[in-house]
C-alpha cells in the first residue's frame, strides 16, 4: 500500500502543520512517511507544498501520481490536479472557508476520515500541538464528519519516528560532544543552525552566528585550536567563502568539521530546491594539497553516525572532515525505525594554550611551529601531510564507507549516494518486489566516504554486468570520481538536473530502461 | 631563510602526540618571551621598536602575576605579523585580513584566554575591514595591535585604505586618488571599547598603552602610526604633531578622532588613549562563556 497526498497553499497558510499532524497520526498506527518539502524563496504568499508519502513498508521518496491533493488555495488544486490519479481525491479548500485559519485542520480532518482512521487519533494530535483548542478540533470534527471513508488503515506493529537530515547532523554532533557551532545563514544549511540552537540550553553548547561565512570559518579554527569542539556550516557561496579557511586548515592541521548542504547550480542558484552538484567543490575546495575527509549520508540516522566520525577523525588527525549534504536530505521529513550505531567517544587529547605554549601557522613550518622556507623543510612538511592522509586511510576502514543493499549475488548494480539513496531503494523495491528479498535482479551499492573512497566499489563493478549511475547533478561527478579512482567510466547514467529529486516511480522507469 | 632553534622550544600543532610543554603549569615570574628566530624585517624597521615595546610588555605583565601560557596571539600576513615567530607565546599564524575572527574564536573556546591580534593596515583596513566592525560591536576582550605604516610593505608598496592622497606607488604610478579611511574615527563609531593611538619612536609610552589595552575589558584597538623605511617615509613630519592623551569622554574622543584625517601634515595628532569605557563583553553575556570564566578553564577541560 503506497498513497501520495499533496498538501499545498501559499507561503503561511500552515502546509507543514497539515503534514506534521497527519504523519504523526499515520506514525502512531505503524505507517513509515515520507514528507517532502517543495517551497521557493519567500516568507508569504507564493505557492508552496508538501508531498506525504505513506506505506505500510519502508518508504524515503514520494511518487509523482498522486492519490490526494489538499489544496489550501485553489491555485493548488489547478497547479496539481493534473498529477492526480484518475480515482484520486481532491479536498479543497472552498467548503471550509468560512472556518478561518482553522480551515487547514478541517482539511487534515477530511483526509483523515477518508483514510479510515479514527477521529480521535487526530484529536490527540491537535492537543498536544494546539492544546485545548476548541475552534481546532471543532474544524477536525467538521472536516472529518463531511467524508465517507475510502480506506481502511489498520493498526501496524512498526515503531516509527519522524526526523529530517538535519536532525541527524544536529544529534550526531551532540554525541560527538560538540561545543560550538558557527555559522551565517543560508538555505538549506540553517536548519542545522537552527536545530543545534534551540538545544543550547540542554546540553550547553553555543551557536554563534558571525558576522560572514569567512569569519565563522576562521573563528571556527581559532576556537579549535585553543581546545573546542567544532562544526561550521554552510551551503552554496558560503561553502566558497570558507574554502581560504580550509586550505588554512590543511597548514595550520587545526582540527575541523564543516557541514555542507549544497543547493542547486552556479550563483545563488535555485537556492530552496535541491541537487548534488557540490561533491567537487568538497573534495578539492580550497588551495594546496593537503588531506581531508568527504562523507555524505543518506538518511538522517546515517547523519547521526557520519557526524560523529567526522568529529572523531577531525579530532584523531587534527584534518579536515566534510559531511556533505542537500536540500533535500536536509529538509525533507523520514521515517527511522534503526538506533544508530554506538558513539564514538571524541576527546581532545592534544595540548592547548592555557596549558603551554602551542603555535600552529597557515605558513609552511618546523617542527617547532615556526615560519620557514626551507625547501628541505616544505619537503618534510608535505611529507607529513600525505602521511597523514594514508593513516586516515587506514583508520576508515572501520566504517561503513559503503553500503550494498538487496541480492548480493545480482548482476545489476545501482551506484548512487547522499540523498538519493531513499528513492534508489523505493525503486528496486518496486522492481524486485522488495529489495530485501534475495532473488532480486538488482542490487544497490552506497557510497558513502567520497574521501577517501573504498577499494570495494571497483571490485563491485568489477563483478556485475550492468551498471547504473544515479545522481541529481548534470555531469555525473560520483561516476567521475569512480572514473579518477579506478579508471572504469560508467556508461549507464540516470541523471536528473531539473533540481528537483527523483520520484521513485520514475526512477524505476528510468532503470528499468538503462541498458 | 634558515630557521634557528628558538630559546624556548615551542610545539607546533600537528598530528598524534606533541612534545612535553617547556613552560611550567603555573608561570614562576620573568620568563623568556622571545624566541631565537632570525628576524626578517629590514634593517631599521619600527617593528623592532614596536616588538621591544610588546616583550616589555607581556614581561611586565607575567611578572605581576599574567600567565605566560595564557596569552594567545593571532597575527594576520603581511611584515608586521612577522612577530609571530618572534614572541615565545601561544598563536595562530593566520590568514591576511583574517585576526580577528581567529581571536574571537579563541574566546570563544576559551574565555580565560588573553587573545591578542597582530596586523598591518592592508590586513586590517582592507582585506579584513567587515571583521574590525564587528570585533568592536561584539566586544569581546581581544587586544588588536595595528601597525599602520600606510601601504601594504611586504608586497613591494601598493597603496592601502590609509595611504595619503597622492600616495605613488608601482600600482598606483599616477598617484592615490582616495582619502584615507580613518580607523579611529571608525572603531568609535563601531563601538570599539578602548581606542588608543601610538607612536613606536615613544617606546615607553608605547608599551605603557599595551599594557593598559591588555588590561582593558573588552575590545581594545591600538593603532601605532609607523614609518616603512623602503616605501613610505611619514613620521618625520607626523611625530611633530603628536601630543598624548587619555581619554574617556566620548564627545571629547569625537574630536579627538577628528584632529587628524591620516592626510594632512599639519595640524595636531593625538596618541595615547583617545577613548576608553565599561560596557559588557562578549564572554559576560553568554551563559555557556560564563559558565567557562568561573569554573577557570576552556571547553577541553570542563568536567
Amino acid at each position: 500500500m503506497r498513497l501520495n497526498i499533496l498538501i499545498g497553499g501559499k507561503a503561511g497558510q500552515g502546509i507543514n502543520k497539515v503534514s506534521q499532524i497527519v504523519s504523526r497520526v499515520l506514525n502512531k498506527l505503524g505507517y513509515y512517511t515520507f514528507n517532502y518539502r517543495d517551497y521557493p524563496s519567500l516568507i508569504r504568499g507564493g505557492h508552496n507544498f508538501n508531498i506525504l508519502s505513506i506505506s505500510n513498508k519502508k518508504v524515503g521518496s514520494y511518487e509523482s501520481k498522486l492519490d490526494f491533493i489538499i489544496g489550501l488555495d485553489e491555485k493548488t488544486v489547478e497547479l496539481h490536479k493534473k498529477e492526480l490519479k484518475k480515482e484520486g481525491v481532491i479536498i479543497g479548500c472552498n467548503e471550509f472557508c468560512d472556518i478561518g485559519r482553522n480551515a487547514n485542520i478541517a482539511q487534515a480532518g477530511a483526509l483523515i476520515k477518508i483514510l479510515g482512521i479514527e477521529n480521535s487519533a487526530l484529536i490527540e494530535e491537535i492537543k498536544k500541538e494546539f492544546g485545548e483548542n476548541k475552534e481546532s478540533m471543532d474544524a477536525a470534527e467538521r472536516g472529518y464528519k463531511s467524508k465517507e471513508a475510502k480506506f481502511n488503515l489498520e493498526k501496524l506493529k512498526n515503531k516509527i519516528e519522524i526526523m529530517s537530515g538535519s536532525q541527524g547532523i544536529s544529534d550526531g554532533a551532540i554525541n560527538s560532544g560538540i561545543n560550538l557551532y558557527l555559522a551565517y545563514p543560508m538555505t538549506p544549511a540553517t536548519a542545522v543552525m537552527h536545530e543545534l540552537a534551540a538545544k543550547e540550553e540542554k546540553y550547553g553548547h553555543i551557536v554563534f552566528e558571525a558576522e560572514n561565512e569567512i569569519s565563522v570559518a576562521n573563528a571556527g579554527l581559532g576556537a579549535s585550536f585553543v581546545g573546542a569542539k567544532v562544526m561550521i556550516g554552510s551551503s552554496g557561496g558560503g561553502f566558497d567563502l570558507m574554502t581560504e579557511a580550509l586550505s588554512f586548515q590543511g597548514m595550520a592541521e587545526i582540527p575541523l568539521v564543516v557541514y555542507l548542504a549544497s543547493r542547486p547550480g552556479p550563483g545563488t542558484g535555485v537556492p530552496t530546491y535541491s541537487m548534488q552538484d557540490d561533491l567537487e567543490v568538497a573534495l578539492r575546495g580550497g588551495h594546496g594539497e593537503f588531506p581531508r575527509v568527504v562523507i555524505a549520508p543518506g538518511d538522517p540516522i546515517e547523519c547521526i553516525e557520519k557526524t560523529n566520525e567526522a568529529f572523531y577523525l577531525s579530532e584523531k588527525f587534527n584534518v579536515l572532515s566534510i559531511i556533505l549534504s542537500d536540500k533535500h536530505l536536509a529538509e525533507s521529513e523520514f521515517s527511522t525505525d534503526r538506533k544508530p550505531n554506538k558513539v564514538l567517544d571524541v576527546k581532545v587529547t592534544r595540548k592547548v594554550p592555557g596549558e603551554g605554549i602551542v603555535k600552529a601557522t597557515s605558513y609552511e613550518h618546523d617542527k617547532f611551529g615556526n615560519t620557514t622556507e626551507s625547501a628541505q623543510i616544505a619537503i618534510e612538511g608535505t611529507k607529513r601531510r600525505i602521511k597523514t592522509y594514508e593513516e586516515i586511510k587506514k583508520e576508515v576502514k572501520r566504517f561503513q564507507m559503503i553500503k550494498i543493499y538487496g541480492n548480493k549475488n545480482a548482476k545489476n548494480l545501482v551506484i548512487g549516494w547522499g540523498s538519493t539513496k531513499t528513492v534508489i531503494l523505493d525503486a528496486l523495491d518496486a522492481i524486485d518486489g522488495s529489495i530485501e528479498t534475495e532473488k532480486g535482479k538488482y542490487k544497490f551499492l552506497q557510497v558513502l566516504y567520497m574521501k577517501p573512497m573504498s577499494d570495494e566499489i571497483k571490485k563491485e563493478i568489477e563483478k556485475s554486468n550492468k551498471v547504473i549511475l544515479v545522481e541529481n547533478n548534470v555531469t555525473g561527478q560520483l561516476g567521475r570520481l569512480i572514473k579518477e579512482k579506478t579508471g572504469i567510466a560508467i556508461k549507464n547514467r540516470i541523471l536528473k538536473y531539473d533540481t528537483r529529486p527523483f520520484t521513485s516511480d520514475e526512477l524505476k522507469e528510468e532503470i528499468l530502461k538503462a541498458r | 631563510m634558515t630557521t634557528q632553534k628558538p630559546e624556548k622550544k615551542i610545539d607546533s600543532v600537528k598530528s598524534k602526540d606533541f612534545p612535553d610543554s617547556p613552560n611550567p603549569k603555573k608561570s614562576t615570574g620573568f620568563v623568556e618571551i622571545g624566541t631565537k628566530e632570525e628576524i626578517t624585517w629590514c634593517p631599521g624597521c619600527p617593528n623592532f621598536l614596536v616588538l621591544a615595546a610588546w616583550k616589555n610588555a607581556l614581561a611586565k605583565l607575567i611578572k605581576e602575576g599574567y600567565k605566560q601560557e595564557d596569552f594567545a596571539m593571532c597575527t594576520g600576513i603581511g611584515c608586521h605579523p612577522k612577530i609571530y615567530d618572534y614572541l615565545n607565546i601561544s598563536g595562530v599564524y593566520g590568514l591576511h585580513g583574517r585576526v580577528l575572527p581567529v581571536c574571537l574564536g579563541m574566546k570563544l573556546g576559551n574565555p580565560n584566554l588573553k587573545a591578542l591580534g597582530f596586523s598591518g593596515d592592508g590586513d586590517a583596513y582592507a582585506e579584513g575591514m567587515e571583521h574590525f566592525i564587528h570585533a568592536a560591536r561584539f566586544n569581546a576582550d581581544i587586544t588588536y595591535f595595528v601597525a599602520d605604516n600606510q601601504n601594504f610593505a611586504l608586497t613591494t608598496g601598493q597603496s592601502t585604505p590609509t595611504s595619503a592622497l597622492g600616495y605613488k606607488s608601482k600600482a598606483e604610478p599616477a598617484g592615490e586618488y582616495n582619502m584615507p579611511l580613518n580607523p579611529v574615527k571608525l572603531a568609535l563609531a563601531a563601538g570599539a571599547s578602548f581606542i588608543a593611538r601610538v607612536n613606536p619612536k615613544d617606546l615607553v609610552h608605547t608599551q605603557e598603552i599595551i599594557e593598559k589595552a591588555i588590561k582593558h575589558k573588552g575590545f581594545a584597538f591600538v593603532e601605532s602610526v609607523q614609518d616603512c623605511l623602503i616605501f613610505n617615509m611619514i613620521t618625520k613630519e607626523l611625530v611633530p604633531l603628536m601630543y598624548k592623551v587619555d581619554n574617556k569622554d566620548k564627545k571629547k574622543a569625537e574630536e579627538l578622532a577628528d584632529e587628524w584625517d591620516y592626510n594632512s601634515k599639519t595640524g595636531k595628532i593625538p596618541i595615547g588613549i583617545i577613548y576608553q569605557e565599561n560596557k559588557p563583553i562578549l564572554e559576560e553575556k553568554w551563559p555557556q562563556l560564563r559558565k567557562l570564566r568561573d569554573k577557570g578553564v576552556g571547553w577541553k577541560n570542563l568536567k
